[in-house]
């Protein structure tokens, strides 16, 4: 087979949409919506069938030299292992089912055409994020997904909170991208390679203190693309996006293509100690900020876009304690999940008529049973019910940092616990909001399309039954996904079987007692009780105020001063002063041409005894 | 040579002073190219003069040049002076300032 075909996997979704970009708008609606669906649809089947390229050390294919100067050589090449095929079958999967319930939901939207262009160009670039064999590539593609991902959530951007949302979401992404900008030259300058391979191969050979930077540049980085602390604040707003947009970009791919990237440079990040220390505390502590903040939201959305966030950090904590194989298996398995949530969620909006304060809803249950039963296995998963796919995800997480020793680790693995208590409670708190009781306001409801229910079950099944994919060894199972990443996987986690069966307990007393606190509180609605630590969190421990007192103000000042004085009076105030002085002086010297001979002759009497006095004066000497 | 130079010198120097005060006094166009006239030949003398102190034909050249090119200006003068006096039935100079600043 020929290695260069693989370029098919991204290339199909960029055809697609570029077709729907150029011609989208004259072709029917349904042409536009097949055109879409079919270019992700044969990017998964082309993954499927490449699938035995990635085995072992996988496969690498140059299309072309992009850019060539001196030592700089950057290929056009893309790697295909173990960790981007499993990454990228995800990613086409899940793709292939959102943008089939993209076609239901936006059935009655305009602007079907930029849709779709904007969410395959998208696929494009996460593809090109998770194929690309050198930083740069793999660059094009994080910017790529940004730009995608700011045009998405202000796709109805005549509402000016959508567009500053996506606004937001750009500029914060791209401050992390500052970062990894620097990182990526820094690599450059002292490996003399952008090739990941040979960045991981010569990084042993860096000194301590170059990699530790380098591991905090990369992690701001993907902070800023994973929305973790302290760049996370954008998340929430995104959520003004369209349903899909939301769970395809803000769930399932785009916010854990952070996570990936540290994978990917694993082999670098792995060798400073601290810096993997540092991972695990942004990871550990987005989690508990994130899932606190979701306890207290009253958008459908934005409980789950926090409960993302908090996901996220799992993912960031299993990177920093060395277990990428615990972090990818989290990923895929959070993927189905979340993008399922998100698609439930749609539903449900739907159904009560775009309706989005959870307070409002209520009695959905009874109102479409598939969607109340789909959203309830990816709640299920998302809370660590036993047995389901995010229980054994979430579990090896959990275990990884709890054997990576060290105070410091246990105090983490003490939070990520924490967390997982307050995931359960604020996933039972959503369920029994949106589903159990009555409802509480009678909105219009909308009719589901077809393509807007039947996506949810497979993502369902996927989920629930996700721990099959790396089902741990104490459960009978033989770790297939670590198995298959090999030594991409990071560091081999060890301990007894009789101590993950412990940690397995807890996880189900924590989800027991999280469901009971919950279902005690929410069974029955007892009405909004508002208080200021529900504000706070309602807020996200005000963290935007944060910004906009550390940050946004005193840039506004800066640049009003920048502006008003500097430009305005310096730099404005000196060439327009110029100018008008030497306007007056046109003016005064206007008068003497006053257009009548006499002054004019009687300029020639005067310059005519001014040169004879001259001439007399130097006479006489 | 029976004229002394400076005779002649003192002589131009006056007319070409008289032309000079004809010039700025007068208001009337007619009488500032008078003016103008009386200077130039106050020149014409000058050269005549100088032609003869040094026995040099140049001189009296110039002076056949100078009174050609006068009597072009005084056409051209003259039929400026028509039209001027047509357009605003005067020709008082101070009347024609409109190419003031």
């Amino acid at each position: 087979m020929n290695e260069k075909l693989l370029f098919l996997i991204p290339l199909l979704p960029l055809a697609a949409g570029v077709l729907n970009a150029l011609f989208g708008r004259r072709l029917p609606r349904a042409l536009v919506a097949g055109l879409a669906v079919g270019g992700v649809a044969l990017a998964t089947l082309s993954t499927v069938v490449f699938w035995p390229l990635a085995a072992g050390e996988g496969t690498r294919a140059t299309l072309y030299t992009w850019m060539a100067s001196d030592n700089l050589r950057v290929p056009v090449a893309i790697l295909f292992d173990p960790l981007a095929a499993s990454m990228s079958l995800m990613v086409t999967f899940v793709s292939t089912l959102i943008h089939l319930y993209a076609v239901g939901y936006m059935a009655e939207e305009g602007g079907n055409a930029r849709f779709f262009a904007l969410l395959n160009l998208f696929v494009f670039a996460m593809l090109t994020i998770v194929l690309a064999d050198n930083l740069l590539l793999l660059f094009l593609g994080w910017e790529g997904v940004g730009f995608c991902s700011y045009a998405l959530i202000g796709f109805w951007f005549r509402e000016e909170k959508n567009a500053l949302a996506g606004r937001k979401a750009f500029l914060v992404t791209r401050a992390g991208d500052v970062f990894f900008g620097i990182a990526m030259l820094w690599l450059f300058a002292a490996t003399g390679t952008l090739s990941i391979s040979g960045i991981n191969q010569a990084a042993s050979a860096l000194p301590p203190d170059t990699l530790f930077w380098l591991t905090l540049l990369l992690l701001t980085g993907a902070c800023g693309k994973s929305a973790q602390l302290p760049l996370m604040t954008w998340l929430p707003d995104a959520m003004a996006g369209p349903t899909p947009v939301s769970a395809l970009i803000h769930a399932a791919t785009m916010v854990t293509a952070g996570v990936y990237l540290l994978g990917r440079l694993f082999p670098l990040v792995s060798l400073s100690p601290a810096g993997m220390a540092t991972i695990a505390a942004v990871g550990a502590l987005t989690a508990i900020y994130a899932a606190s903040c979701a306890l207290a939201q009253r958008e459908i959305k934005r409980v789950l876009a926090y409960s993302t966030m908090s996901q996220v950090g799992y993912m960031f904590l299993a990177v920093g304690v060395g277990a990428v194989g615990g972090a990818m298996f989290h990923l895929y398995v959070h993927a189905f999940f979340k993008a399922l949530l998100f698609m439930g969620a749609g539903c449900v909006i739907h159904l009560t008529g775009g309706e989005n304060d959870i307070h409002r809803m209520g009695g959905l249950g009874r109102r479409s049973p598939l969607v109340f039963w789909s959203f309830l296995a990816g709640a299920l998963c998302l809370a660590g019910a036993p047995l389901t796919g995010g229980f054994f995800s979430k579990d090896a997480i959990l275990l990884a940092a709890f054997v990576a020793g060290g105070l410091y680790f246990k105090i983490l693995w003490g939070i990520a616990a924490t967390t997982a208590l307050l995931t359960a409670v604020y996933t039972f708190r959503l369920l029994y909001l949106v589903f159990a009781g009555a409802p509480r306001t009678a909105g219009a409801s909308h009719r589901l399309p077809a393509a807007m229910t039947w996506t949810l079950p497979p993502l369902a099944l996927l989920g629930v039954f996700g721990g099959l994919f790396n089902l741990p060894t104490a459960w009978g199972g033989d770790g297939a996904l670590g198995e298959f990443l090999g030594p991409l996987a990071g560091e081999q986690v060890h301990a007894s079987h009789a101590l993950e069966w412990g940690l397995a307990g807890l996880a189900t007393g924590l989800f027991l007692v999280g469901w009971l606190a919950a279902r005690w509180r929410y069974a029955s609605y007892r009405g909004e009780r508002p208080s200021p630590a529900k504000t706070f969190f309602l807020h996200g421990w005000q963290a935007d105020r944060l910004v906009d007192v550390l940050l946004v103000r005193p840039f506004r000042v800066l640049a009003d001063f920048f502006w008003q004085w500097v430009d305005r009076k310096g730099i404005d105030g000196f060439l327009e002063g110029g100018g008008a002085s030497l306007m007056r002086l046109g003016g005064a010297l206007r008068r003497l041409t006053t257009g009548r001979v006499h002054s004019y002759l009687a300029g020639f009497a005067w310059g005519l005894i001014a040169i004879l006095a001259w001439m007399l004066a130097g006479f006489i000497e | 040579m029976i004229v002394p130079m400076s005779h002649i010198l003192i002589f131009s120097g006056i007319m070409f002073f008289l032309g000079f005060a004809c010039v700025l006094a007068q208001r009337n166009l007619i009488m500032i190219l008078i003016g103008v006239e009386v200077m130039l030949n106050a020149v014409g003398v000058t050269l005549a003069g100088a032609s003869a102190l040094w026995q040099q034909v140049d001189g009296q050249i110039f002076v056949i040049f100078l009174m050609a090119m006068t009597s072009a200006e005084v056409s051209i003068s003259l039929a400026v002076v028509v039209y001027l006096s047509r357009r605003k039935k005067t020709i008082e100079a101070d009347a024609f300032s409109e190419m003031n600043g």
